[in-house]
């Protein structure tokens, strides 16, 4: 079966600081592997265990991004490819989408593409779906447990509702969610030979056909969140605490 | 006010209160809420060209997002989300929304027509008239996706979303059977029963419906009550617009203390029966 599982290297969150007039300090800025993907890449290493074939991690980010491709193929990823895009000009999910969708055209036979639920950072959960629609594959979304058998693919889906089993025909898309799998942690040895493994270069440029949406996608502004709470700890055994808690919801007019 | 013609879908069931200037046309039906997404999308696509409507607005549900991102994708239209606030300008549609785990709010644009996902809760029901309904026969391709079975969740906690008090609960508690000191609590203070995403994803504890958080539900209680919860960045992002915050936990460097007006630093499985009691009597 080949596999194509999605990575985003992502800003690490906790790690990002604001500069003194509350805008995030994103040069330099500290990325990891966005924290829903691992579950992504131990299902498409969990699919390849049992029916054999091959993971290409794709990726589409700067130049750092190949620490996370790296982390990705010591798991268990056969190939990277990078489509090299810098953090200033990123496009947004649906330019994202687009270039992934080419990317794997140009792959050629896949069966299966593998990804999360959404981005650490900006958590849009967008663009799984619209790479499924750009390639005319079914995306199955929100799969807390994915079987392949031959052609078919059956996957428990889990929504606000409860939980749906569909089934659909290879090749399709489909999202993990952070319970489905415990990602696996690679050895020492394997983090060795993960980082003689391929990953190929594509430039955007490459990708970029006359169809590319414009979307006039543009961040206006991004500013801290000020925390504005009285931040007060109420002392003293439970009983008593708990006294003092009543009776300042009371006074806040809350109960 | 939105300002712009808009076609809407799930959205009456989250966000009532949103309204434009122009006309905001409601796609339902049943079959519409039970597929995949693509009936959804395909919906609220040919409503949107049939119409001439600039935006496509969808609830941000796990089911809303594929409607979205679908429905953007066909049209070749910008798609924004999670949006707490929007308004068009300039051509554009402009949507407020939390980044960096909520840690940043960002002000991110596209422009019309587009597509934007819609907090749920973010407008509170409006008073005043309702959208009138038109009805429309479209017609839909062969779902590529069989849907086999459905397992209806069990009876939600009603409405975590428009909860005025929650209390809720994170891993701090040691077994399932121990969140019965929560919910005696939730029932003194007259409230709801939610929790932290580990609780409902990971445990299966709760509902997903009871998942507080930027992956779950904000909330906009005047009380919420944080139990044996750490106070990750993501959990935050969803309860930000509660009047008071109080946190309960045993861990004095808890982030959570951070966020919250009142805190007791003490095992929950005293304080709780301590806090119930005051309250029963009190």
């Amino acid at each position: 079966m080949n596999i194509v599982v999605l990575v985003k290297d992502a800003v690490d969150e906790a790690e990002l600081r604001a500069d003194p007039s509350g805008h995030p300090i994103q040069k330099g800025a500290t990325t990891k592997m966005s924290n829903f993907d691992k579950n992504g890449v131990e299902e498409a290493v969990k699919q390849k265990e049992e029916h054999g074939g091959t993971i290409t991690v794709l990726t589409l980010g700067g130049a750092e991004s190949k620490k996370a491709m790296r982390e990705a193929m010591a798991m268990g990823g056969t190939r990277g490819v990078h489509i090299l895009a810098e953090p200033e000009a990123a496009p947004d999910s649906l330019g994202t989408a687009y270039y992934l969708a080419k990317a794997i055209q140009r792959i050629g036979e896949v069966d299966l593409v593998v990804c999360s639920e959404g981005a650490s950072d900006t958590y849009m959960g967008q663009v799984g779906a619209m790479v499924a629609e750009f390639l005319g594959m079914p995306f199955l979304a929100y799969a807390k447990k994915v079987e392949v058998d031959g052609v078919k693919i059956t996957c428990e889906q889990g929504v606000e509702k409860g939980v749906r089993v569909l089934e659909a025909k290879l090749p399709a898309v489909v999202s993990v969610l952070s319970e489905t799998n415990v990602p696996r942690y690679p050895t020492l040895l394997q983090v060795m030979v993960a980082s003689k493994k391929a990953i190929e270069d594509v430039q955007l440029s490459t990708l970029k056909e006359s169809d590319y949406p414009v979307t006039g996608f543009e961040v206006l502004s991004v500013t801290v969140q000020p925390v504005n709470r009285k931040r007060l700890i109420l002392e003293g055994k439970p009983e008593e605490a708990a006294k003092k808690l009543v009776e300042a919801l009371r006074q806040e007019g809350v109960l | 006010m939105l300002g712009v013609e808009a076609v809407a879908i799930e959205l009456d069931e989250v966000s009532p209160g949103l309204r434009s200037s122009g006309k905001v046309l409601l796609v339902k039906g049943e079959k519409v809420l039970e597929d995949d997404g693509d009936l959804a999308a395909t919906s609220i696509v040919e409503v949107a060209k049939a119409k001439g409507l600039q935006a496509l607005l969808v609830g941000d549900t796990r089911f809303g997002r594929v409607v979205a991102a679908k429905a953007a994708a066909r049209l070749r239209v910008g798609s924004l989300g999670k949006g707490k606030r929007l308004r068009a300008e300039g051509g554009s549609l402009v949507v407020t929304r939390d980044v960096y785990g909520g840690k940043f709010l960002a002000d991110v644009a596209a422009r019309l027509p587009c597509v934007a996902l819609v907090q749920p809760g973010s407008y509170s029901a409006a008073e005043g008239s309702a959208v009138p309904a038109e009805t429309m026969t479209l017609t839909v391709g062969d779902p590529k996706i069989v849907v086999k079975e459905t397992k209806r969740g069990r009876q939600a906690e009603a409405g975590i979303k428009s909860a005025t008090i929650i209390v809720s609960a994170g891993r701090g508690f040691a077994k399932k059977d121990d969140l019965l000191l929560a919910s005696d609590l939730a029932k003194a203070l007259g409230g709801a029963l939610g929790g932290s995403r580990p609780l409902s994803s990971d445990l299966g504890w709760l509902g997903e419906e009871q998942q507080i958080g930027l992956t779950g539900a904000y909330v906009h209680p005047k009380l919420y009550v944080a139990v044996g919860i750490s106070g990750q960045l993501q959990h935050v992002a969803g309860i930000k617009d509660s009047k008071v915050i109080v946190a309960i936990n045993n861990d004095k460097e808890a982030p959570i203390f951070q966020f919250a007006d009142y805190g007791i630093v003490g095992d929950l499985y005293e304080v709780l029966p301590a806090l119930t009691k005051l309250l029963k009597n009190g």
